[in-house]
């Protein structure tokens, strides 16, 4: 069953509108002529298969550990607290 | 002006100033200046790095072009251990856990990062008063902005506190602050300088870029900070930019896009100064061609369309559960909602709710996919256009900087202001802006990975308007 998503649920704000300005923009990217030929998405930022880089697990520092841990909202008790999750 | 790395460079050698005067002078100037520049002081950190490079000096021991030399950060950039707030509420006390590839790389050619730089928030402006550190004022004139998002950075650069600083520039934010402060500012190509660390708005055009008085310093930071990184695959491989290469012009044939300047939206005096400008040019025996190029409208809202789309997709992971101002709520879907609405400015809501319109069943279609259509009719147009000319030449705004507080009343004219940068930035195009030839500068394009050619030009150009 489909449902639709409003943007302010999209987008996890309250309240949130389209903006007139916004729409604007919108508007003259739908009225645009576009060759239909242009499909080639030449702007693809492809990377080659032989290019990849090494699958390897690198180990954070300490110091990053550190940071992650400090950055972290809420703590208790030495545990990191997260917000209380529900199912709907 | 000439280069100020290698002046500085000679006074520290030379034992004509010490690095640690040089780094306390910018950061008192720094701390008491009064145009917003500033997010964080890093002097402690600046101090250590000074006093070690005095130490070398009077050892004896040799030290690089960049080593001692202060510059500063836009605050979007990594830089393990301090404060990376992108000028918003929701990381004002965020602190980065690693350092960007970037900032790594003039870190171990021994420059000192003296600040993190005031800017639009998460780069969402084109003024540099979307930001919770105050609207950065203008360096000529502080009634007017500073231009953005990289603001601060320019007004720093341009009053002299840093010596260069780093940018971001994604559809502009390098090119027109630069030239709204009378600076040079440089968007590379796409890749050519890693993105790891730069917090991500339009991952497809953001691009990392340095600001400086000369050309010299452009290049010299340019060559620093270039290279591939595993740690970003859309990053390329580039040559170093010697500095005998840039000395003699070659270019034979210049191009500027007949529409942006056939229309009612510039400023006359910008409009007579640019084809003075061009005029100048002609006069020195180089070919000028007029070009066509895509309206005005279309490019920038095939830009913002893209833009949006992307910064929705990217800012998703700011909902406060791993970092970030978190507001608890009820349960989790309220926490991230309350966080970001309470938490984001009203620009960034409004780019975020424009990407996830753009992003919806029904809208994609019609306005995101037709975007990437038009953004690969650009960069065909682009293709051809250097097939014919070597280099192309724009004014880098329609208009002079407008006064604090207009553009947050009218989003639509701020957008509709990036007319002439956000082209290039669909192109992955690298664009120097240079102080000359209009109020606001001109803008130097060339073929991808071609910056040797932009600074020979630009070369060319501070002997020739």
């Amino acid at each position: 069953m489909s449902k639709i998503m409003t943007v302010d649920i999209l987008s996890s704000i309250k309240g949130a509108q389209p903006s007139e300005a916004v729409n604007k923009l919108f508007d003259v990217i739908k009225n645009a002529h576009t060759n239909n030929n242009s499909l080639n998405n030449v702007n693809y930022n492809c990377v080659s298969v032989n290019d990849l880089r090494e699958d390897l697990v690198v180990e954070s520092s300490a110091i990053e550990k550190e940071l992650i841990i400090e950055n972290f909202p809420n703590k208790k008790n030495g545990y990191l607290v997260v917000a209380k999750i529900i199912e709907d | 002006m000439e280069s100020q790395i290698k002046a500085l460079h000679q006074q520290l050698v030379t034992k004509q100033i010490t690095c640690t005067a040089l780094v306390k002078e910018k950061l008192e100037l720094l701390k008491k200046n009064t145009h917003n520049t500033v997010n964080s002081l890093l002097d402690t950190l600046a101090l250590d790095l000074a006093a070690k490079v005095d130490a070398k000096i009077t050892k004896g021991e040799e030290i690089g072009l960049l080593e001692g030399i202060p510059f500063g950060i836009k605050d979007v950039y990594m830089l393990q251990g301090t404060f990376a707030t992108a000028s918003s509420n929701l990381l004002k006390n965020y602190k980065s856990a690693y350092t960007a590839t970037a900032i790594q790389k003039l870190l171990d050619a021994g420059a000192i990062p003296l600040v993190k730089e005031n800017c639009d928030s998460f780069g969402h402006g084109s003024s540099s008063e979307n930001t919770i550190f105050g609207a950065v004022k203008n360096a000529v004139n502080t009634d007017l902005v500073a231009g953005g998002s990289s603001g601060g950075s320019a007004v720093n650069v341009a009053l002299d506190y840093t010596v260069f600083s780093i940018g971001g520039d994604t559809g502009g934010s390098i090119r027109q602050p630069a030239g709204y402060n009378n600076i040079y500012g440089l968007k590379p190509t796409y890749g050519r300088i890693s993105r790891y660390g730069l917090m991500a708005y339009a991952s497809s055009t953001d691009c990392v870029g340095p600001l400086a008085k000369s050309i010299e310093d452009i290049r010299i930071v340019l060559n620093v900070m270039s290279g591939k990184d595993a740690k970003d695959q859309t990053s390329i491989t580039s040559s170093e930019i010697t500095e005998d290469a840039i000395l003699k012009n070659t270019v034979k044939t210049v191009g500027y896009f007949k529409n942006f300047i056939e229309n009612d939206a510039i400023a006359p005096k910008v409009k007579a100064d640019f084809l003075q400008s061009i005029e100048k040019v002609k006069l020195k025996g180089i070919k000028v061609k007029e070009l066509d190029f895509f309206p005005s409208d279309i490019l920038v809202s095939t830009y913002y369309t893209l833009a949006m789309a992307e910064t929705a997709s990217n800012l998703s992971r700011l909902d406060g559960t791993n970092y970030g101002n978190r507001i608890e709520d009820k349960n989790l879907k309220e926490t991230y909602a309350v966080t970001r609405s309470e938490n984001f400015s009203e620009e960034t809501k409004r780019r975020i709710v424009g990407g996830n319109q753009v992003l919806s069943q029904g809208f994609s279609d019609e306005i995101y996919l037709k975007g990437l259509a038009i953004r690969d009719q650009i960069a065909a147009n682009f293709t051809k256009d250097f097939e014919e000319v070597d280099i192309i030449l724009s004014p880098v705004t329609p208009m002079s900087p407008p006064k604090i507080g207009d553009s947050l009343k009218d989003p639509l004219a701020m957008y509709l202001s990036d007319a002439y940068t956000v082209g290039f930035s669909l192109g992955q195009l690298p664009t120097l802006t240079v102080p000359q030839g209009t109020q606001t500068g001109l803008q130097i394009t060339a073929a991808k990975n071609n910056e040797e050619l932009i600074l020979k030009f630009a070369n060319f150009l501070k002997d020739t308007i």
